[in-house]
């Protein structure tokens, strides 16, 4: 037989069954964000670092021009700081997909290699693969459309290809994926290189050091003492040790946590305001019980209890959708990645957040309405009579009471602001969810907007790379030669590395990949009609700017932010050359790039010598264009390394980013509902709370139609303000979002852009779900009969 | 039975002062009130509306502290007792009737009467079904004990919350116009229940506007602007 008291709560609860349902989903659909980005985060954060350091990758990788014999390697190992070293070769080439063609990686290993370092997982066919054969990067497939018993057209070194069979493939995840870096990853022998026409030598000297914090200095003390002994390096890379993508993702998804935390906490303020009406209801019968002898601390036991039931509910239905979705954006993130989900467990702080943010956050929050109504004395409670309350003696109230107008409108503003502690709260459960809601959507469409625009910066329609510089003047006529094409600008890309002004040479960043991390030295015609620079400081390049610079931004955060009219050093080959800054512009795609005028690339590379043409073409089949460049281009005797359309770089620009775009854009769809709930909430409480005062209006003549019209218009608006509120905080917010997920992904703030589709959608949803919550409450009042409202007092 | 001497009273006033703090500068309700009641004893209080009767019970009740003076209840000084220990010495010791009868309404009539026992722990669980059934045949509405109190009807509900009143056995009853919503004929039946617990030895104290007491309380306090203004035993 259960206790009176446990009997009243529950009934308590079924009575408000409307409201508990409220606050059971604003609790769970927060909650479910929650779960899902706690899991997504845990797994992944873990998963992306764990696959990353499986491979064991090399601290720093030498370029010895010469190459590393064995006797050398030996030596190497001995060096002190060297925990292990190993030799390497990674040549970069072409391949004809399909009759296009597409930047190739080799990366050559010896078959003796132990594969202690940059390992790579097997996971079909076998290593060493065949002397006419290779394994693929398994995520490579679509950018070579081919598998396992297929072959590749690689292009050897004098432009002639051969092919060589696929025998199958490997899983390395020490790379950005193969499709958001457009290119392909092979792993060969050097017996099967030198197959294809390349001369193997093992110029890459890759090592794992003892001391981890100290790599650059190793790596830079192992170079001395090569060159003391006669070898050449080159250039040293050491890039961060971790995925490429890990700080974006840990970055991200953090974002997005504290995006799920704030809805549940709404929907906590919900719950508390919520409660806050039904306790208040309560007075006179807290005043009974505590006239019967029930003490504060057993009220408080019995109320929290009732709030922990329904947030233990609410958890329990959260649990499952949280889990389905944290997986699913697990799965998705590691196909993004490339990465595999070895261990999907979670780790123990896991579940325990769930429970005690979905537990703990709304009980905690609740507690305030809960201690307020346990602690009202017997006196104060049994006085609460009447339906006036203190309206009437508020400076406001004497003004509202000066209105004139339509008198239901009238009636419905002075309702509005009897409860004005309700009413801010609404207002601010609505405006905090569509200022979520539209900063959402508002920052899904920013970074959009900023991608399409950063890419229609690029006039050109396709970029052809060559696979070393050649002299302009015949691959450009080439070029202008082919029908469609409208017009040809060559430049001139190599790879460089921030120095300091002193001439010391910067270890590289540059992954393994080439791309992540990489720094170009480019020379463009200062008066190009391929790109419209956004020049963000100083200037853009003039004629006879011979030792000027101009970076773009992950240039500038690489050399230190330099002030404009500084000066950089810039290494290319090693030797390091004194750059001044005069500009600095924003763009989005592409390497760290330091432009400069074609002439000032002298000292480097011979005069008018070029390594890729930007052209732009008219017609309606723009593979066959590109082909017939490609055509036309090595018809000069120069090599094609590839083509890349705009459209396909934009491809690429967007993988990085769009799946967070959606997340943003579900996110920002929880924000609304919880929102919403919290106005659905807010109405049915004032309805109840005024049942009497609906019963004495309709005893003095008012009829359901009126009675219904004052709560809709209450309603209406509630909504227009948390509306108006909304849009306002929100823009701050979006501003806020955008800087964020800006320099996280192009390593500037996106500047503020305005869904108006947005804005609008929230309108609509907050009008049609004002109305839709408060038609409810507003039939449940026009429905109660006058018996029924004035017979309980 | 008369006036009760002092070491008799179960409930005692002693000089009690209420004075309320209003806009218009502090407002005597009860001035300087002596009062004592022995066990046993039926006392009504009666006076002008305003002139402090509910004040007098709420300071019985320990629902209001006095601004100066002393309450006795029982032995324990009310005005002393700290705030978290009041309402588990309430619900012990006094029992409480009001004229809105402030049932719980979502609560049985039994499971109403049951609700003092639970919160008191005064009743081992087992037999706090057959004790609130039993009160509630001494009040007449047995029949009523499964039903929601808004199913009953205005005489129901007060018996029903005088038998909530007597859930734990209090030795002291207050009664603030019990009868206020009451045709006479009701109301006769609930002063009937009043005089049978003042005749079973309980102090039994009720504000009332009833005029014709007599054959019902022993004593008649008269309130006027906050003082005693008579105090007369009620001829039989
Ligand atoms: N909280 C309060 N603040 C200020 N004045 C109060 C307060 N409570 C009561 N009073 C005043 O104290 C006086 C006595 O009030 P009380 O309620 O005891 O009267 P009453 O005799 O019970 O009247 P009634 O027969 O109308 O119930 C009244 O003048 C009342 O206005
Ligand atoms: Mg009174």
């Amino acid at each position: 037989m259960s206790r009176p008291r446990t009997v009243k709560i529950v009934r308590d609860l079924w009575a408000a069954r409307g409201r508990v349902t409220v606050m059971v989903l604003a609790i769970a659909v927060a909650l479910t964000g929650v779960a899902a980005l706690l899991v997504a985060r845990a797994v992944i954060t873990r998963e992306a670092a764990a696959a990353y350091a499986s491979t064991n990758p090399a601290a720093a990788t030498l370029d010895v021009d010469d190459g590393v014999d064995p006797a050398l390697l030996a030596a190497v190992r001995t060096r002190p700081g060297i925990a292990d070293a190993t030799t390497r070769q990674t040549v970069t080439t072409r391949v004809l997909v399909d009759g296009q063609w597409r930047r190739m990686l080799l990366f050559v290993v010896d078959p003796a290699d132990a594969l202690t370092i940059a390992k790579f997982r097997v996971e079909s066919g076998s290593w060493p693969p065949t002397d006419d054969g290779l394994l693929i990067e398994r995520a490579a497939d679509t950018i070579l459309r081919a598998g396992t018993g297929d072959a590749l057209m690689v292009a050897g070194p004098d432009g002639s290809t051969t092919s060589i069979r696929v025998d199958g493939t490997v899983y390395d995840p020490a790379l950005a994926p193969a499709a958001q870096e457009r290119s392909g990853y092979g792993y060969l022998t050097p017996t099967a290189l030198a197959r294809l026409g390349f001369t193997p030598v093992a110029d890459q000297l890759k090592i794992t050091v003892t001391d981890r914090s100290a790599v650059d200095s190793t790596a830079r003390d192992l170079a001395a003492w090569l060159t003391a002994n006669g070898h050449v390096v080159h250039e040293i890379q050491a890039p961060p040790f971790q995925h490429p993508h890990q700080r974006q993702t840990n970055a991200v998804t953090a974002l997005f946590l504290a995006f799920a935390a704030a809805a549940l906490v709404l929907a906590a303020v919900l719950v508390a305001a919520t409660l806050g009406g039904m306790l208040a209801a309560q007075t006179r019968q807290i005043g009974a019980m505590k006239t019967v002898g029930a003490t504060t601390g057993q009220l408080l036991r019995m109320y929290l209890t009732a709030t922990a039931a329904t947030a233990v509910v609410a958890t329990l239905l959260a649990v499952g959708p949280g889990l389905l979705a944290g997986y699913g954006l697990v799965d998705l993130v590691g196909t993004l990645l490339n990465i595999d989900i070895a261990d999907r467990s979670l780790p123990w702080w896991v579940p325990v957040g769930i429970v005690a943010s979905g537990v703990g956050i709304p009980v905690l929050v609740a507690l305030v309405p809960i201690l307020r109504a346990a602690r009202i004395t017997v006196r104060a409670a049994l006085d609460d009579h009447g339906t006036g309350g203190r309206v009437g003696l508020r400076r406001t109230d004497r003004w509202l009471a000066r209105l004139r107008g339509n008198r239901t409108t009238l009636l419905a503003v002075r309702n509005l602001t009897r409860r004005r502690g309700r009413l801010a709260l609404t207002v601010l459960l609505l405006a905090a969810g569509g200022a979520l809601f539209t900063a959402g959507l508002n920052s899904a469409t920013a970074w959009r907007a900023w991608v399409d625009q950063g890419m229609d910066r690029r006039a050109y329609d396709a970029e052809l790379q060559l696979t070393e510089p050649v002299l302009a003047e015949p691959v450009v006529a080439a070029a202008r030669a082919v029908p469609g094409v409208t017009s040809v600008e060559a430049v001139l890309s190599v790879a460089a590395t921030p120095a300091d002004v002193a001439g010391r040479v910067e270890v590289q960043r540059t992954y393994p990949d080439g791309g992540h991390g990489s720094f170009t030295l480019t020379g463009i015609r200062p008066d190009t009609a391929m790109v419209r620079f956004d020049v963000r400081a100083g200037r853009w390049l003039r004629a006879g700017d011979r030792t000027a610079v101009v970076l773009n931004q992950d240039a500038a955060s690489r050399l230190g932010n330099p002030a404009i009219g500084s000066e950089v050093g810039i290494a290319v080959d090693g030797r390091a050359g004194r750059w001044r800054v005069v500009g600095t512009v924003a763009e989005v795609g592409g390497p760290a790039t330091a432009y400069t005028i074609p002439d000032a690339m002298t000292p480097i590379i011979a005069a008018d010598q070029v390594n890729a043409l930007r052209y732009r073409f008219d017609g309606t089949d723009p593979r066959a264009v590109t082909d017939r460049v490609e055509t036309a281009v090595a018809g000069t005797g120069a090599t094609v390394v590839a083509t890349m359309p705009t459209t396909e770089l934009r491809n690429a620009v967007d993988g990085h980013v769009v799946i967070f775009v959606y997340v943003l854009v579900v996110l920002a769809a929880l924000m609304a509902t919880v929102g919403l709930l919290g106005l659905a909430s807010a109405m049915s409480i004032t309805v109840i709370e005024r049942t009497r005062e609906y019963g004495i209006m309709q005893a003095i003549g008012a009829t359901p139609h009126t009675i219904r019209r004052l709560v809709l218009t209450e309603g209406a608006i509630t909504g227009i303000i948390g509306c108006l509120v909304a849009i306002a905080a929100g823009i701050p917010l979006s501003t806020m979002i955008g800087d964020l997920l800006g320099n996280l992904s192009f390593g500037l703030p996106v500047p503020l852009r305005i869904a108006p589709g947005g804005l609008g959608a929230w309108l609509l949803l907050v009008i049609t779900g004002a109305i839709g919550a408060t038609l409810t409450a507003a039939q449940r009042a026009a429905r109660l009969t006058i018996r029924e409202t004035l017979t309980y007092q | 039975m008369n006036i009760a001497s002092n070491n008799e009273a179960v409930l005692a006033v002693r000089s009690a002062t209420k004075v309320y703090a209003t806009a218009g500068g502090d407002f005597p309700a009860l001035r300087e009130v002596d009062l004592r009641v022995a066990p046993g004893e039926f006392v009504t209080i009666v006076g002008r509306s305003g002139s402090g009767k509910t004040t007098l019970l709420n300071l019985l009740a320990g629902i209001d502290r006095p601004t100066s003076g002393e309450v006795w209840v029982g032995g324990t000084g009310v005005h002393a007792l700290p705030e978290r220990r009041l309402a588990a010495w309430r619900g012990r010791t006094v029992g409480l009737v009001f004229q809105f009868f402030q049932l719980l309404p979502t609560l049985t009539v039994a499971e109403n009467v049951m609700l003092p026992m639970d919160f008191c722990d005064t009743v081992p669980a087992r037999q706090r079904r057959s004790t609130a059934m039993h009160l509630l045949d001494q009040v007449g509405i047995a029949e009523q004990a499964e039903k929601l109190p808004a199913a009953l009807s205005g005489g129901q509900q007060q018996r029903a919350a005088i038998a909530r009143a007597l859930a734990n056995d209090p030795p002291v009853i207050l009664a603030d116009e019990p009868t206020g919503n009451l045709d006479s004929t009701t109301a006769a039946a609930v002063l009937d229940l009043f005089t049978g617990l003042a005749r079973a030895g309980k102090a039994v104290v009720m504000v009332t506007h009833e005029r014709d007491l007599s054959g019902y309380a022993d004593r008649q306090v008269t309130l006027a602007d906050g003082r005693i203004d008579t105090d007369l035993a009620v001829p039989a």
